[in-house]
């Protein structure tokens, strides 16, 4: 289905990245000043790969999100450095009417509230039909409307023609977020990016929801980028794992590697945290303690120093690198700097 | 365009039942409504042409088309025939010809000077002036009637022109907000300090205003009240997440506001529509009070408003205006208030 972008030129092989973030800066204008909300972050999505991005509320995975579909608020969000590269072509100071072509078409996005993400006034079908008639202008009305028909049908929502006449107000959250999904796959998307987006469903819902995107991403062989809080969904969904704090990557790996060695105290600290059937009943859950710090009075060296069980002098002053600790391994934290040395030494 | 004719949902079926099942407003509505319809065919209730001609066993519709020479009808002038007289003569015959005159046989142009009186005439049931005369003897139903039309077309075409450039420069200043926003903001403080009734003075003595001349110059200072509502609910709607995920699917500037928030802000302009009209009517009646408005012999209120005032003996004159305004205002404020209640979104969620 996407073959006609893989004969472009610029992606070489199978394995060349399908978006490349390098080193990505977003700051925003508050009243106090400008703010850093994402620093340094940086990754790699290959086709047909599953990158989840995890971290607790404000750490920036959104942000990351919106910085990549460029559709952070103006004028007070802007990207301040680094690299989007979406096959090879650096997007992220590309002007609007270029994202236009991008969006929707490379790259698509789905929300956390399909409550609100769909317009109360269209009717589904109607809604659904514009993705068509903004970058399928080729397809008549007769041909756009059995390509909704279609997708709805995919996306598995029963009798999909009467559905497409219906309101966003007639339908439940399940259904809206399953046409969400329809619109975002309308334009045969190489990259999906979902934010949080069984985060407002209900449980058995959101067990449907996440198995529909995994069916349709080995269907149709897309990255998808996958934003979450939950470490279970990650395990369940993703192949490889960027985990944030406040703003920066402290780790990332691949699932295999991040559940079974851990290596930022972040990450170990947030997989202790997850209760499990066989501890037993109504023992104390083990917490990170602490806060977030701030966006506004971020300390000097590590972001996580003020709740790090093993912190070093050397954490208060200097922001660690990220260090390589295996194959596509790397965690930005002190401990690991002797292994760098011995490995490199070595 | 189709988006901006209010789409017809489930919700806005729902509004129009609440709208229905607002008594004084519904029927305020239809009061109004058969009151412009039948305006919009007054030559057929208020004229000094017949509905209907019956001669030598032929039938004339004089009313569109046409002026028929009284010879048509066997008299002996070549002038418009003058169906009053035609039905007396018919009448007395009883030759089996007849003619079906309007409710009232008068034209709000033609001055009915009988001998030996004067005008203003009373209202007279026998003459059929069932309002009496103005000054000049034009019966004062027929100018009620045909100035009523003219000042809800007036208000209709102002506010036509004041919506369309107050929706497109307010939802653009909402949208875009910025440097752009702050100017026009600046450029409506200046332009609603200009003083509207000098402009309309100076203009007056310069060309005689005719209709679209009035419009233009209202709507030119108009403009600014619809703005600042656009301005505001548009910068409530480009935030709200629907318009980020048509972003995310690559859709224009130009496609989000006319797909997306223009039809979500449809059923707030709605509820200024009728406030527009009774504010247009009332303008209008101002403007020709003061004698600044159309030029005569155009039937309006304000004029006739204006020889009432002058003539307070002749009470039939000031009191039919009065009465029609009241009526007029009252029923379209009604409307009014029973559009904002049907579309008040708080209207639909009770908390028990």
């Amino acid at each position: 289905m996407t073959t006609d972008i893989h004969t472009g030129p610029g992606s070489s092989g199978r394995n060349a990245p399908l978006i490349e973030v390098r080193d990505l800066v977003t700051s925003f204008s508050t009243e106090a000043g400008r703010i850093k909300a994402i620093e340094g972050v940086g990754f790699i999505v290959r086709k047909g790969r599953i990158l989840g991005i995890v971290g607790e509320s404000g750490c920036g995975k959104s942000v990351t999100a919106l910085s990549i579909m460029r559709l952070l608020p103006k004028p007070s969000g802007v990207i301040e450095r680094g690299e989007i590269r979406l096959r090879g072509q650096d997007i992220a100071q590309l002007p609007v009417e270029g994202m236009n072509h991008i969006r929707g078409r490379q790259i698509s996005m789905i929300f956390q509230e399909p409550m609100t993400a769909l317009n109360p006034v269209h009717k589904i079908g109607r809604q659904l039909r514009e993705v068509f008639d903004i970058h399928r202008s080729d397809l008549s009305k007769a041909q756009a409307r059995t390509a909704c028909i279609e997708l709805l049908q995919k996306v598995g929502i029963p009798d999909p023609e009467s559905r497409m006449d219906e309101y966003v107000h007639q339908i439940s959250g399940g259904m809206r977020q399953r046409v969400m999904i329809a619109m975002a796959l309308a334009g045969k998307p190489d990259i999906l990016i979902a934010d949080e987006p069984t985060t407002a469903l209900d449980v058995t819902i959101q067990a449907q929801i996440l198995q529909l995107i995994l069916d349709l991403q080995a269907e149709t062989g897309m990255a998808v980028i996958f934003i979450t809080h939950d470490l279970g969904v990650i395990a369940e969904m993703c192949d490889d794992v960027l985990v944030m704090y406040a703003g920066k990557v402290a780790e990332s790996a691949s699932v295999k590697d991040l559940f079974s060695t851990p290596k930022h105290p972040y990450t170990q600290g947030l997989l202790r945290s997850i209760p499990t059937l066989d501890s037993r009943r109504k023992t104390i859950l083990p917490v990170i303690d602490g806060m977030v710090p701030s966006l506004f009075d971020l300390p000097a060296g590590c972001r996580f120093q003020n709740r790090c069980p093993r912190a070093m002098p050397i954490c208060e002053t200097e922001p660690p690198p990220l260090y390589r600790v295996g194959s596509g391994h790397a965690v930005s934290c002190y401990l690991y700097d002797n292994i760098k040395d011995e490995s490199a030494g070595g | 365009m189709q988006t901006i004719i209010m789409v017809i949902n489930p919700l806005t079926i729902k509004k129009f039942k609440r709208f229905k099942s607002i008594k004084r407003g519904f029927y305020s509505f239809l009061v109004i409504l058969t009151m412009i319809l039948a305006s919009f065919f007054a030559e057929l209730l208020v004229n000094n042409r017949a509905i209907a001609v019956r001669y030598d066993g032929k039938l004339f519709f004089p009313t569109y088309g046409h002026m028929l020479p009284g010879k048509t009808f066997g008299l002996s002038y070549d002038y418009e025939t003058n169906y009053r007289q035609l039905k007396q003569k018919f009448d007395a015959e009883e030759n089996g010809n007849w003619v079906l005159l309007p409710l009232i046989p008068y034209d709000p142009f033609e001055n009915d000077l009988p001998e030996d009186l004067y005008p203003p005439h009373p209202p007279s049931l026998e003459r059929q002036h069932y309002l009496g005369t103005d000054t000049s003897g034009r019966d004062i139903a027929a100018r009620l009637i045909y100035g009523f039309r003219i000042a809800i077309l007036f208000s209709l075409g102002l506010l036509g022109v004041t919506y369309v450039v107050g929706v497109s420069i307010g939802s653009a200043m909402g949208y875009w907000g910025g440097k752009f926003d702050l100017f026009f903001q600046r450029i409506i403080e200046i332009w609603s300090n200009v003083p509207l009734i000098y402009i309309i003075i100076i203009i007056s003595s310069i060309v005689v205003p005719s209709f679209w001349w009035l419009i233009a110059i209202m709507a030119l200072f108009g403009w600014m009240g619809m703005t600042w509502t656009m301005r505001t609910i548009t910068y409530k709607e480009k935030t709200r997440d629907y318009v980020l995920s048509a972003r995310a699917l690559g859709a224009s500037n130009f496609r989000i506001i006319f797909r997306h928030i223009l039809p979500n802000t449809v059923s707030i302009i709605v509820t200024f529509i009728p406030f527009s009209v009774s504010g247009g009517i009332t303008a209008l009646t101002a403007l020709d009070y003061l004698g600044f408005g159309l030029p005569p012999p155009t039937p309006s209120w304000g004029e006739l408003l204006q020889q009432g005032w002058a003539n307070l003996d002749a009470y039939w004159i000031v009191g039919a205006v009065i009465l029609a305004m009241t009526i007029t205002l009252i029923t379209v404020t009604f409307v009014g208030e029973a559009v904002r209640e049907a579309f008040d979104p708080k209207m639909h969620t009770i908390y028990e």
